[in-house]
């Protein structure tokens, strides 16, 4: 997942933002997702043209804290998202 | 040729007449005290004998057979055949009473007995317009904004909330409900106009005011009245499109939460504190 390029599955869900929130549902399931905060951001940055790499120094700028402090919870809020289905690696 | 005045629209769309109606929609029987909405036809059935029907183009029609409970009628036609007319006519009702400053509308919603009417009766005495009373219809046709089209119904207080109202007490609502009709000190009849914010009531320990923010507006649209029953029902939206139409309406809506004590005795204090939220928000630059 670190060097290649994570895409929304936009066929598998509905989003929206509201304020600094986005919202997000499975089709599928029907099950809502809210991202605030840091995870908000994670998922404006996953744009189809950035790697998990590009996407915790992004943050880490944003943030301004050292990449390799936040570079673990990224990693387990990507593996959430694809988990959930809502990313995938391409 | 201009659009029609959508309240002129539902006037005529639930004009009624007496005669025979169907007693199901797609074969059978409804079942009492049971609604059915199809497409452009909606059937109420109330008690053993009493059938509302509505058809778009047709208006109401109500069936009365033996020992209907006509004193009750104009509720019914007032809250549930008019909410589905409206949605079968592609507006939104919302559980809400409203009323109107500085040419917005602010709408309070919350569970039957939240008090609703008994705040906009208040405000109204104060000098803002009632603009509608348990029901807000919305206008969706506009992607842009949302209208709202002045209320239809009646107002209705019970004996205690006369009595911290003032208003004019008139006629009991209907057999068995502890309910008049009122008078309220000042009424809103024009054109529609823009939503400026849904205040949920709330009760508790203290008395605050705060707006509502990002996703805790969407979540805050699920309700399970029969007017969003209705609406539901009508449109038969997809999850996709359900999303959607939720997301436009937690984005288009601002809304904040009321809180305050349940005592009677500090109820004009909410209504002070209302009042002035109100008054600083049409201040506000939009």
């Amino acid at each position: 997942m670190k060097s290649t390029v994570l895409h929304k599955q936009t066929a598998k869900f509905s989003e929206t933002q509201i304020d600094d929130e986005f919202v997000v549902m499975v089709l599928d399931s029907g099950d809502f997702f809210s991202l605030a905060g840091t995870a908000g951001s994670i998922w404006g940055l996953i744009d189809g043209s950035r790697s998990r790499d590009a996407i915790v120094a992004a943050l880490a700028e944003a943030y301004e804290v050292l990449a390799a402090d936040i570079a673990g919870d990224v990693d387990d809020f990507l593996g959430a998202l694809c988990d959930a289905k809502l990313i995938v690696e391409a | 040729m201009p659009l029609e005045d959508p309240s002129e629209l539902l006037r005529k769309e639930t004009r009624v007449a007496l005669g025979a109606v169907p007693h199901g929609l797609s074969g059978g029987t409804l079942d009492q005290d049971c609604w059915q909405l199809d497409a452009d036809e909606f059937l109420l059935r109330n008690g053993a004998s009493h059938y509302f029907h509505y058809r778009k183009g047709k208006g109401v029609t109500i069936e009365r057979g033996a020992g209907a409970d006509v004193s009750g009628e104009a509720l019914w036609l007032g809250g549930s055949v008019y909410s589905a007319a409206a949605c079968i006519n592609g507006f939104m009702p919302i559980h809400a009473s409203a009323v109107c400053h500085g040419g917005k509308v602010y709408a309070f919603t919350g569970a039957s007995g939240a008090g609703k009417s008994t705040l906009v009766t208040a405000l109204a005495a104060r000098g803002l317009a009632l603009f509608c009373d348990d029901t807000l219809v919305l206008d969706l046709t506009d992607p842009d904004r949302l209208l709202c089209l002045p209320g239809h119904k009646r107002l209705k207080l019970t004996p205690e909330a006369l009595g911290l109202t003032d208003a004019e007490k008139q006629e009991k609502v209907g057999k068995g409900i502890d309910k008049y009709y009122a008078a309220p000190a000042r009424t809103y009849s024009g054109p529609p106009l823009a939503l400026a914010k849904l205040v949920f009531l709330e009760i508790g320990a203290n008395f605050a005011i705060g707006e509502i923010t990002g996703a805790k507006r969407m979540s805050r649209l699920a309700d399970d009245h029969y007017t969003a029953q209705h609406f539901a029902a009508a449109r038969q939206f997809g999850p996709a499109e359900q999303f959607a139409h939720l997301a436009r309406l937690a984005n288009q809506i601002a809304m904040a939460r009321f809180e305050r004590p349940c005592d009677i005795a500090q109820f004009n204090a909410g209504v002070d504190l209302v009042q002035a939220y109100i008054e600083a928000d049409t201040r506000q630059p939009r």
